[in-house]
């Protein structure tokens, strides 16, 4: 036990002598929090679009006056009006606008006609995700040019859907949190653990503790407990910052400070030992950047922190399944955002609990004690 | 257990791939005795010291160091002794006082004990006025003596230091002699010693195995050693015009032993060097040879070397340097 408590303190001390580490370790995640929250908004608004109407007539006066609506409401589009077609579409073409709506001099005579009336929508159709949705947007609009007076109360045989949330209300920031937690507690892993021994190595300093009589325990167990601490210290800076940050009332952090606490050590525990079984044998850092690069792309998109983890195709899901990131921000959520009990989230401390035991045995088992 | 045996190696071979580092090696170190492996870099003897202190693992053959089976009972050996790797291992990141402090930890020594050990031991090294200094900050000597200091915070009873002194300038070197000399009359340790110095070995040891392409080639105390080679004294003699006819008729005077060329240096074993190099010098001249520098010295162990392996030890470090070199691969990694 003396033993073990030696190398814990040694990786201490060795943090605390590097305090650009630790800055950057509590920096990252937030600037990460503040950078992914505004690349991938939750909702697409202020796509340029440009619109040359044609037509004088009613139909299309109401086509327009639905397109304003959204301009000024969601604020998915911003309406550009033009008068040329071939200025419109060379416009897209030339990227100034997402697309282009026109709307033909014959629109409302054939409306009225009812002579398959057209409007046609030139799309930067490369732009999968704005293009898909001006496409759905626009098709509503000009679906509903023809109800456009009719009170919808009073089609009483129409259905007509109430939605209930079931949580208080979780903006888009918010709902990032947990994937924030889960890359502080990543990039935490990542300089503590398994590192300092590849480290150790890389400077021929582990000779020197191969040496003495430490055990292999000793040497994995003790690293992976200092890595523990300082991660965990990381990610309490990270949650209540990011909590501050986005307005999660920090009331709520405290009141589940237990699970929130075991998720936030389990996670840990996972991502050290996984490291030590992957980098156990590294003798460059080299190796040690390569592949945290690879694992934080394969364990954090895939975690549901970002999308949801029900729309992967099949093989993906499966491996979500293996994935401990998965588990954590699904507690997470749960825990932040959904005022879950300790029953809601067992199945994931059970997945978390189960995966370190298995992965720190293969991590002493597999540690080399010779050179 | 085998009393009065510290080390007991026999028939022991480590094979990396194709490579042969160290190539049935067979000795025995008393206890109490200060043993040096001495022979040129690469000659197998880092491999070796790694094997008996448990960091490699024999290809074959059977080591007992301090009464265990270095193969069998590795954490047993481990707590009995005390090592100081030939790469600097102490951490940077530490203070002189901490990498101390942690190393007595990592043995199980208790607080007021192990302090004490460790402000005797800085002292004895001259590093108490630097011991909270981060270990970045100090010199290479410096450091050396920080790891010399910091294996003996567990006192102990074999001590193995694979070269030393290598890099170090004249006065740390001393120092840290003097500190070696100092632990085998007092302390009363048995001390297994690597080096590529000549003089280390001579100065130090009590026996010396003498070491080449992983092979013992020689194995005796250092005047013992000596004794084996024919003379007492060696004449280096640098001719002008030498011929193997030179050769041959200065190999065949009455107080010559032995003669050997080496392009126009001529080295020739003879006893009672001073009283007889102006005679020799006669008889080269009569031969018809043109002397341009003669000197005599008593034999060393870089003769012993010679004698049994025909090179110079240094020109053998120099071979092997230039054959990594040219291969690209760093020694470090090339195991």
């Amino acid at each position: 036990m003396r033993r073990l408590l030696a190398v814990i303190e040694r990786d201490l001390i060795k943090f605390k002598r590097n305090p650009v580490v630790i800055g950057m370790s509590i920096l990252m995640p937030i600037l990460y929090l503040v950078i992914l929250g505004n690349s991938f908004q939750g909702k697409l608004t202020d796509l340029p679009v440009a619109v040359v109407n044609q037509d004088t007539g009613p139909y299309a006066k109401r086509v327009m006056d639905n397109l304003r609506a959204i301009q000024a409401g969601p604020k998915t589009f911003r309406i550009t009006n033009l008068s040329s077609e071939g200025e419109a579409v060379n416009g897209v073409k030339e990227g100034k606008y997402k697309a282009a709506l026109i709307i033909p001099a014959d629109f409302s005579k054939r409306m009225s006609l009812q002579a398959r009336p057209e409007v046609g929508l030139f799309l930067d159709n490369p732009d999968n995700i704005s293009s898909e949705t001006i496409r759905n947007l626009m098709n509503a609009a000009l679906f509903s040019i023809r109800s456009e007076y009719v009170p919808i109360r009073d089609k009483t045989g129409e259905v007509l859907l109430r939605d209930i949330n079931l949580y208080p209300k979780v903006d888009y920031y918010q709902s990032l949190v947990p994937g924030v937690i889960i890359m502080a507690i990543f990039l935490g892993t990542l300089t503590s653990g398994v590192f300092n021994l590849v480290m150790d190595r890389f400077l021929g300093i582990e000779e020197s503790y191969l040496l003495t009589p430490l055990t292999k325990s000793h040497i994995v167990s003790g690293l992976v407990i200092s890595g523990l601490l300082i991660t965990t210290v990381i990610a309490a800076i990270i949650t209540v910052t990011s909590m501050l940050l986005t307005g999660i009332p920090l009331s709520r952090g405290l009141e589940r400070f237990f699970p929130l606490f075991s998720i936030v050590v389990l996670t840990t525990l996972c991502l050290l030992s996984l490291m030590f079984v992957i980098l156990g044998r590294a003798r460059h850092p080299r190796i040690v950047g390569i592949i945290s690069g690879f694992l934080n792309v394969i364990l954090f998109f895939p975690s549901g922190a970002v999308y949801p983890v029900e729309s992967f195709p099949g093989w993906l899901k499966a491996f979500a399944k293996c994935n401990p990131e998965v588990y954590a921000v699904h507690a997470l959520k749960s825990i932040l955002f959904k005022n879950a009990g300790i029953a809601s989230i067992s199945g994931d401390i059970l997945f978390l609990s189960l995966f370190t035991i298995v992965l720190m045995t293969i991590a002493i088992l597999t540690f080399k004690r010779t050179l | 257990m085998q009393k009065g045996k510290a080390i007991v190696v026999s028939d022991m071979t480590k094979e990396f791939g194709s490579i042969v580092a160290v190539d049935h090696v067979g000795f025995e170190v008393d206890e109490g005795e200060f043993f040096g492996f001495l022979g040129p870099n690469g000659a197998g003897k880092t491999t070796l010291i790694r094997m008996l202190t448990t960091l490699l693992r024999p290809t074959s053959g059977k080591a007992i160091v301090s009464g265990c089976d270095v193969s069998e009972e590795p954490a047993e050996v481990r707590k009995r002794i005390g090592v100081v790797p030939q790469g600097m291992t102490s951490d940077l990141d530490l203070t002189g006082y901490e990498n101390m402090d942690l190393y007595g930890r990592f043995y199980g020594i208790r607080g007021r004990e192990r302090k004490e050990r460790i402000r005797y031991l800085l002292e004895m090294m001259g590093l108490t006025q630097r011991a909270n200094d981060l270990v970045a900050t100090y010199s290479g000597g410096m450091r050396r003596r920080l790891e010399v200091a910091r294996v003996l915070v567990h006192r102990p009873a074999l001590l193995f230091l694979d070269e030393p002194t290598i890099g170090l300038d004249p006065q740390s070197r001393r120092v840290v002699w003097d500190f070696l000399k100092k632990l085998i009359e007092g302390d009363s340790m048995t001390i297994f010693l690597t080096t590529h110095y000549m003089e280390e070995a001579e100065t130090l040891c009590g026996k010396v195995a003498i070491i080449d392409a992983g092979k013992i080639i020689a194995m005796g105390s250092p005047s013992a050693l000596k004794a084996d080679i024919p003379g007492n004294d060696i004449v280096s003699l640098l001719v002008g015009n030498l011929s193997p006819e030179l050769v041959r008729a200065i190999g065949e005077l009455p107080f010559v032993h032995k003669a050997i060329a080496e392009e126009n240096s001529l080295r020739v074993y003879v006893d009672n060097g001073s009283k007889n190099l102006p005679v020799l010098i006669d008889d080269v001249r009569q031969a018809g040879g043109t002397i341009l520098s003669a000197s005599v010295h008593e034999q060393s162990l870089e003769d012993v070397f010679i004698h049994h392996t025909g090179k110079t030890i240094r020109e053998e470090e120099v071979k092997k340097v230039s054959f990594l070199v040219g291969a690209g691969v760093p020694q470090r990694f090339g195991r």
